[in-house]
């Protein structure tokens, strides 16, 4: 089966800035991907381009459409939260869910009412009314009444407190995935979305510096945790980032042998957030 | 088909001023017809009845006309504007809904349907006041303000007015939303300074005025293309026609055949043209 998406050479300049340098992607079928990168790195050039939202050079397919010259069409299959608080303020809910139902053919009315009759919103409130938790509700339901094959969300949970935050992501778990939907999110709260993510992508520069499966992640790459003392005898096995914590310094190797590392301490596999800094400040290194 | 509908409605929804605004105009105008002075001279009936019946018509449909321009050009110049603003457009984007859907229907309902609501305020406006002036006035005009020729002739010059407007007024509603499409902030500003700034450099530098009285000529140049009889001054004449009928100075074969009119439809759908692409390609919010 083909990728859901596939970008090569993807690249997208304002002026002299270039925001995406010829990136290459390729997200499957079914996968919770974390698209994941540094303020500037190009996160949201990336997913504006994948939406239909901007013109780009190189080759992008998203369902095996273009998206800038078939957004319409695309938006029938896929949907997108960018950033929750986008409903306009005069929208009544009652009014929101008329209209999508009006323009969305694969929008399910009982669906959008019956998430919604979960929550203390009714019909008549105008978004200016509600606050940003129950903005948050009302738009989920909405994209999530819809049977999208791909749904995409750029920091979705910004602004939002722990708890309404832990709402999103517990609804879009249990509600809303399964093997038939793929999702493709940006976020800079790292751990939070750790482990609901099946693959992880960090951006970098306009550039993909990884692209991998968590499962991968765990054969891949090890944090080995050193003593002084055998410090010098790792540092020969070439970590590719050295981080120096108290009385130990964590070393992290890529493709090396387990094996040979566990003689030199503690080994275990990094969190995303933690492959994160060390990948990219790695890189820089 | 159905999206169109539901692109109309939006806007009704949102911009409820559309209705808000005539609504509360007629009522001061009831008001006034309530509570004002009555003094219309006595008249005989016959042509003069004609005459009062037309002059009181034509009154407040002028009056109508002003607010409706101006709220239209307002209309016009936000309205791909203010969901940049608050970001709502991506919302809007996330929707199977072309740009060129978007941008049309807020056309049609800028020119087009924002008039007939004002012609309608202006016709219920119109009997509700001539039958307060009837019963206030007594005799004096009483029969004088209810001609029903003169009524059928007035609903078929608001129909003229209308489409001629529409068709008229194309390239500024285009310039108003290219304007609204492309500013980033203070869009009344934007819609008023690049042609300022072209006719002072070409008064100063060449010391013509040909952008001058093209603009001229097209925000107040109408009705001398769209009307017969009509003297520079601004005084109608009616070649001494009685009775007085609107056919003596509605000029449809003169308007249509002048090479302004074509020439304006031609820069306007170039305008609105502009203004859909920047809807499509504007990254930037």
């Amino acid at each position: 089966m083909a990728p859901l998406i596939e970008a090569r050479d993807l690249t997208k300049k304002y002026g002299a800035h270039v925001a995406l340098d010829r990136a290459n992607l390729k997200v499957e079928a079914g996968r919770i991907v974390g698209l994941i990168g540094p303020n500037g790195a190009g996160k949201t050039s990336a997913l504006r381009a994948i939406l239909g939202l901007t013109n780009y050079e190189g080759q992008l397919t998203v369902l095996g459409r273009e998206p800038f010259r078939d957004r319409t069409q695309l938006m029938s299959e896929c949907c997108f939260i960018a950033d929750v608080a986008v409903l306009p303020s005069w929208l009544r809910v009652d009014q929101a869910i008329d209209f999508v139902a009006g323009v969305h053919p694969r929008f399910r009315r009982d669906r959008a009412a019956a998430l919604l009759a979960k929550t203390q919103i009714t019909g008549k409130r105008r978004m200016r009314e509600l606050s940003k938790g129950m903005k948050t509700q009302v738009h989920l339901a909405l994209t999530m009444a819809i049977d999208a094959k791909l749904l995409v969300l750029d920091e979705p949970t910004l602004g939002l407190d722990i708890l309404a935050r832990r709402a999103f992501y517990d609804a879009l778990v249990n509600d809303y995935m399964d093997e038939t939907r793929t999702i493709l999110i940006t976020t800079h709260q790292v751990e939070e979305v750790e482990n609901l993510l099946t693959d992880i992508v960090f951006i970098d520069k306009g550039r993909i510096v990884l692209d991998t499966s968590l499962e991968d992640v765990a054969t891949r790459f090890i944090a080995v945790a050193v003593t002084a003392d055998r410090l010098d005898a790792a540092r020969a096995e070439k970590p590719f980032y050295e981080r120096h914590t108290l009385g130990k310094v964590v070393l992290y190797f890529e493709n090396v042998d387990r094996a040979k590392l566990s003689a030199y301490g503690e080994l275990h596999t990094p969190s995303v957030a933690d492959l994160f800094v060390a990948k990219l400040s790695g890189g820089a290194a | 088909m159905n999206t169109d509908i539901w692109l109309i409605r939006r806007e009704f929804w949102e911009n409820r001023a559309i209705w808000l605004i005539p609504a509360v105009f007629g009522g001061l105008l009831i008001i006034a017809a309530l509570f004002g002075r009555v003094d219309i001279p006595t008249m005989t009936p016959g042509s003069h009845g004609q005459e009062a019946s037309g002059i009181f018509l034509l009154a407040i449909g002028v009056m109508f006309y002003l607010v409706m321009s101006l709220y239209a050009a307002w209309y016009l110049l936000d309205c791909l504007y203010t969901d940049r603003k608050d970001r709502s457009i991506l919302f809007w984007k996330s929707l199977p809904i072309s740009d060129v859907k978007t941008v049309l229907s807020k056309l049609l309902v800028g020119m087009v349907l924002v008039p007939l609501v004002y012609f309608v305020a202006a016709d219920v406006t119109a009997l509700i006041t001539a039958f307060i002036l009837t019963i206030r006035a007594r005799a004096s005009i009483g029969s004088a303000l209810w001609q029903p020729e003169v009524w059928g002739q007035v609903q078929i010059l608001w129909m003229y007015v209308i489409l001629t407007t529409a068709v008229w007024y194309l390239p500024v509603a285009g310039w108003l939303m290219l304007v609204s499409a492309w500013a980033k902030r203070a869009v009344i500003l934007w819609s008023m300074l690049p042609p300022l700034v072209l006719y002072l450099i070409e008064r100063v530098f060449f010391g013509t005025q040909v952008i001058g009285h093209v603009l001229n000529r097209r925000l107040v140049g109408l009705p001398a293309v769209a009307y017969k009889g009509w003297t520079h001054e601004g005084n109608v004449n009616f070649d001494g026609h009685t009775p007085i009928s609107v056919w003596h100075f509605i000029d449809a074969g003169g308007f249509f055949s002048n090479p302004q009119t074509w020439i304006g439809v031609a820069v306007g759908v170039v305008l609105i043209i502009a203004a859909i692409q920047l809807r499509m390609r504007r990254s930037e919010i």
